[in-house]
């Protein structure tokens, strides 16, 4: 029987019946729906058990505890531990960060040695011959950028066995507090007794949202017994919360707390410091509420019902601080430190408290005669050819970038023939390098923080590796100690670990307590001899300004710090009126604007310091009058795509000051030309 | 749509008091829910911000100006907007806690309820996330990965009330009457000032239950009549007038 | 027209017969790849020899999630080195325990990501429902893995969930399920 058309068209309809009888159609329509939906691209949960462990966070020096949420093996979410004194379980933006920071294109994947500017990479057997070779033949330095943790010690007491003093911290308020604490005659680091004050006044500090112990500020800020007064020239986050702003031109706080304590010693305020009639004498003579109200932009009225709540309050706190962490002078501190001493609240609950250090590196120097080392001055030093160094390390720092007057920092750079940078990302310090070896970030390493800057009460956390460094990274507290040993010095430790472990048992704590996220607290205090003011310091605040308009740098802890740019998660929480594609936005008031010709998205340039930042004009009454206020943060030039090439950075339009009577660089009294660009 | 009542409401309030903007809720959030990170994120139109921070200005020149921070997650309407325009199903309010659902594989991307939201509280996958080179190894169990083309918003971060739920079901406990911090979105957990509140707005017991009663508390668009679940707390008259469209001669809620 | 006629009904019966066992029978051959276990893991080993119980492996972790199949850690505590004859003990240890692998176990129920199935709340309900009964089985089933959809075969759909919790009063809420 053959098979005509139609046998033929009719076996075909046979066919689509059956079909249609059949999975065929309706689970291919089913699958095809399901494989539509699976991208190879789109990746897949890995699944796991569930766990929780304690971690301390070392992304700035605010020490917060961690819980960090972990599914099988893997870190994935950063959130506070709740029974850690200077977190509460809150953490900042910058904190929350931190388990995606591990993989960070930016990230140094292992030892790098520069060949003629091109990165190859080697073993760290190599790194630390050549390290070692280097070391032994030449004088050394060290940059560092960790200023509570033990690492510094490690780092600080390996330069004194190889004979050198020159070892500097990053600028910051911890530094300039301690070195005017021991200029005059104080011991202990300064903190701020927030839980127990009924009345918190902080000058320029942004302690809501950036400044020291932010976090823990924050949580002191939420059970408040009184009232929190910011003085700042900036609405900031602080600003925002806070029971009152008082605006205040960039870095004149000092002269405000002058003010108040005009007020105080009409009062009859006094304290039994060395030097305190000439000091009286020459605050009631100089600084009157009417220069003071010239200087600082604040009404009389004001600075007299703030002397007046002061001494009305019975355990008051005055914090000061740059506006954005770094730059502040003796002169502010010592300003600051006169108000709390007038107040009597030195030393006393919810005042100005007093806390004892702790070294377990026998050769490292104290910490108070470390801050004497000014690093503006050192890199000035090594540019004019008065101090010659062969080798610099840096260690968790970006000093090219996040220093003022960046020419200087990169010719002193380029004068010193080898540099190392510990580094965990590739940063525009470590570009520089000739070495860069790779630090692992602070959840693949043993780290500590000892009382951070701004802490009320003696605290020490300890945390242990969460994860196996996700790249070729080495401690380097560690890598030092294996370095020391190959040039036969005995930093008296065998590791790091060690290290933590004595500085545990220093403090009074279990290192298997404070592992498991336990921290040490202390209350106790440190006595003071006679303290002693000299009046050449206070003179400082009378320097009349230049011409232009005030620069506020603006720094918030979610674009990122002096070491750690922006991050990837972060790049969202940034405003639009802060950043608009690669566009910066400086921020001025109507008044300010309509004085200066701008208007909203001009495009500008600020000249400062002989260089130039470029940006655009965001009309914003959050920022006082002939103020331009700049978000700290962007320009990098390193880095990965989610920084690199956003903004201007607004160092470089910083410019310094050589204070009298310290010899610190002072730059948060910046003012700056504004141009039309 | 039939307006559901559920035994447990959950719910937020928010002390506007309180929040310094510093924004530690937005990245907890993108960590938790496996939002992946952007090049450029100042265009908002494009990033995926469930929880997205505001600045408020009392409109006043300086020194009279006054500014504040308004976080923003998914307000889990009472009566939403958005799930009643889904034209797939894929967006719902039906299950006990009254939190908006979004399932992500049913979406079709038509973006209706992102027009209906009066919040924006909706967000657009307009590209596939892009993890760099190792970080989806941190990517979080509790919220799937989403491709392009599809919405999504904040949950209240809902697989957290799902593990609490296993978790007292494991203790031998009743999964709907749950202790007060056994389930905590993770914005509310991390906020440093403790300015996000999070309870059962139905347990009279709840901060949130005693919070969202006081007279300085309010909702946004209230007058809309969406009964959002999420309130606010602000001593601020004119924080509170900022919430709603009043006419000049009215007076502000709470005054 | 008669002959013409019995002619079509032919053509007609052998398509639909043609289709139908093209469809019911080559159909699921050619749509599942056939696959075995990395690891020939003998339940009945560990169940009627050493006299394990199920909930030694499969068991509830504190915060109430399901631990599944256990890690290569969790396997390591017996089987840190080599105990018997087996060939695929050897094979495990030396690949696996030694190299601290995770084995790519084949789960024949897995669910997509954005499915949140929570075993606790289906305590009540026994394991064979859903799962094969592998209690007692020498050598794992094969499994069939769908090479469009790239799901397990034995894979519960969405429509067999919701069936269940509703004859049951269970709530079919989206997020009663899904994440």
């Amino acid at each position: 029987m053959g098979l005509d058309r139609r046998g033929f068209i009719t076996f075909l309809v046979g066919g689509a019946v059956g079909t249609l009888c059949t999975p065929i159609p309706w689970k291919t329509l089913d699958d095809v729906s399901i494989w539509s939906q699976n991208w190879p691209w789109i990746p897949k949960l890995q699944y796991g058990k569930r766990s929780q462990v304690a971690s301390v966070c070392k992304l700035c020096p605010a020490g917060c505890g961690l819980s960090i949420h972990k599914v099988g093996k893997r870190p994935v979410v950063a959130q506070g531990n709740s029974t850690h004194p200077l977190s509460e379980g809150g953490v900042c933006p910058l904190g929350s960060c931190s388990v995606r920071l591990l993989y960070r294109p930016a990230r140094v994947k292992g030892p790098l040695k520069n060949n003629n500017g091109k990165f190859e990479p080697i073993s760290w057997d190599e790194a630390r011959r050549i390290l070692s070779e280097k070391l032994s033949s030449g004088k050394a330095a060290c940059i560092s950028g960790d200023e509570n943790g033990s690492a510094s010690e490690v780092l600080a007491g390996f330069l004194s066995l190889l004979g050198s003093e020159d070892f500097y911290f990053m600028p910051s308020d911890a530094q300039v507090s301690a070195y005017t604490w021991s200029q005059m005659g104080g011991k202990g680091q300064i903190g701020f007794d927030l839980e127990n004050s009924d009345y918190v006044l902080s000058l320029g500090a942004d302690i809501l949202s950036s400044w020291g112990t932010v976090v823990r500020n924050q949580k002191a800020f939420a059970t408040r017994k009184g009232k929190y007064i910011y003085a700042g020239p900036v609405q900031t986050g602080t600003a925002a919360a806070v029971d009152e702003w008082v605006p205040v031109y960039p870095g004149q706080e000092g002269v405000l707390a002058l003010g108040i304590a005009y007020y105080l010693l009409k009062m009859g305020k006094g304290a039994t410091i060395d030097g305190f009639s000439e000091v009286k004498n020459f605050v009631l003579s100089k600084y009157t509420p009417a220069v003071v109200e010239a200087k600082t932009g604040v009404k009389i009225n004001k600075i007299k019902q703030l002397a007046q709540e002061l001494v009305a309050a019975g355990s008051p706190c005055v914090i000061i601080g740059s506006d954005f962490g770094q730059g502040s002078g003796s002169f502010d501190w010592t300003s600051g430190i006169l108000l709390n001493l007038l107040l009597g609240n030195v030393n006393k609950r919810g005042g100005m408290v007093l806390l004892p250090e702790v070294k377990v590196v026998e050769s490292a120097p104290s910490r108070a005669s470390l801050s004497k080392n000014v690093l503006g001055e050192f890199l000035k030093n090594v540019v004019s050819g008065n101090k010659k160094i062969d080798v610099l390390m840096v260690y968790d720092a970006n000093p090219i970038y996040a220093l003022p007057q960046a020419l200087q920092v990169q010719e002193a750079f380029s004068k010193i023939p080898f540099k190392v940078g510990f580094s965990t990302f590739l940063d525009e310090t470590a570009v520089m390098c000739d070495l860069i070896l790779p630090a692992p970030h602070f959840l693949e390493r043993y780290d500590d923080a000892y009382t951070p800057f701004g802490s009320g009460k003696v605290i020490y956390s300890v945390a242990a590796p969460v994860i196996k460094p996700v790249v070729n990274a080495k401690s380097t507290p560690d890598f030092i100690l294996e370095v020391a040993k190959s040039l036969k010095k005995d930093l008296g430790y065998k590791s790091f670990e060690d290290v933590l472990k004595a500085k545990a048992s220093a403090v009074g704590a279990d290192f298997e307590d404070l592992l498991s996220g336990r921290t040490k607290v202390s209350n106790k205090w440190v006595g003071q001899n006679q303290l002693r003011l000299s009046v050449e310091i206070l003179a400082n605040g009378l320097v009349p300004d230049t011409e232009g308009t005030f620069l506020a740098p603006v720094a918030r802890n979610y674009l990122g710090n002096t070491t750690q740019a922006l991050t990837p998660t972060e790049v969202v929480v940034v405003r639009d009126s802060e950043l608009k594609g690669r566009d910066l936005y400086v921020q001025v008031n109507r008044t300010t604007a309509k004085k200066l010709g701008l208007k909203q998205g001009d495009k500008v340039k600020l000249q400062g310091a002989g260089r130039e930042f470029v940006g655009r004009v965001n009309i914003t009454e959050t920022v006082m009058d002939d103020t331009i206020a700049v978000p700290l943060g962007f320009g990098h030039e390193a880095w990965d795509e989610y920084v690199r090439g956003k903004g201007d950075n607004v160092f470089k339009v910083l410019s310094v000051v050589t204070e009298k009577g310290s010899g610190f660089q002072v730059w948060n009294k910046s003012q700056v030309k504004v141009v039309r660009a | 749509m039939e307006h559901k009542e559920f035994k447990v409401k959950w719910g937020m309030v928010i002390d506007i008091d309180k929040c310094t903007g510093c924004g530690a809720c937005m990245v907890a959030c993108q960590a938790e829910n496996n939002i992946a990170p952007m090049q450029d994120g100042s265009d908002k139109t494009m990033t995926l911000t469930w929880m997205l921070v505001y600045e408020l200005s009392n409109g006043k020149p300086f020194p009279d100006h006054e500014i504040a921070y308004l976080p923003r997650p998914c307000m889990q309407c009472g009566k939403p907007s958005c799930s009643t325009v889904c034209p797939v199903v894929a967006t719902t309010k039906d299950e006990e806690g009254g939190i908006v659902s979004q399932i992500y594989p049913r979406c079709i991307g038509c973006r209706y309820c992102m027009a209906a939201c009066p919040y924006h509280a909706r967000y657009f996958n307009w590209y596939d996330p892009k993890w760099p080179k190792g970080l989806d190894k941190t990517l979080n169990i509790s919220a799937s990965p989403r491709p392009r083309g599809v919405v999504e918003k904040c949950t209240f971060c809902h697989h957290r009330f799902m593990e609490a739920k296993e978790k007292a079901r494991y203790e031998g406990k009743d999964p709907l009457k749950l202790p007060e911090d056994a389930y905590i979105p993770a914005c509310a957990e991390i906020c440093p000032t403790g300015a996000i509140v999070f309870g059962d707005l139905n347990n009279p017991e709840h901060k949130v239950a005693k919070l969202a009663k006081s007279k300085y508390a309010f909702r946004l668009l209230e007058r809309l009549g969406t009964d959002p679940q999420v309130y606010y707390y602000s001593k601020r008259e004119w924080v509170r007038r900022l919430a709603d469209n009043y006419l000049s001669t009215e007076k502000t809620k709470g005054e | 027209m008669a002959k013409g006629k019995s002619c079509l009904v032919l053509p007609f019966l052998f398509g639909l017969v043609g289709a139908l066992i093209v469809g019911w029978w080559l159909f699921p051959e050619l749509l599942y790849s056939k696959k075995t276990q990395p690891i020939r893991f003998s339940h009945k080993v560990h169940v009627e020899d050493q006299g394990m119980s199920c909930d030694e492996c499969h068991s509830y972790r504190e915060d109430g999630s399901f631990a599944g199949i256990p890690t290569t850690e969790q396997c390591a505590e017996c089987h840190s080195e080599v105990q018997g004859d087996d060939p695929a003990e050897k094979k495990f240890v030396e690949e696996y325990v030694e190299k601290g692998k995770e084995v790519p176990w084949l789960i024949y129920q897995k669910q997509p990501d954005n499915v949140f199935f929570s075993h606790i709340a289906h305590k009540g309900i026994k394991c064979t429902t859903c799962h094969p009964d592998v209690g007692h089985m020498d050598t794992p089933p094969v499994y069939y893995e769908d090479r469009i959809s790239g799901y397990s075969k034995q894979t519960m759909k969405m429509w067999q969930c919701e069936r269940c919790h509703a004859r049951r009063g269970a709530s079919n809420a989206c997020y009663v399920c899904h994440k």
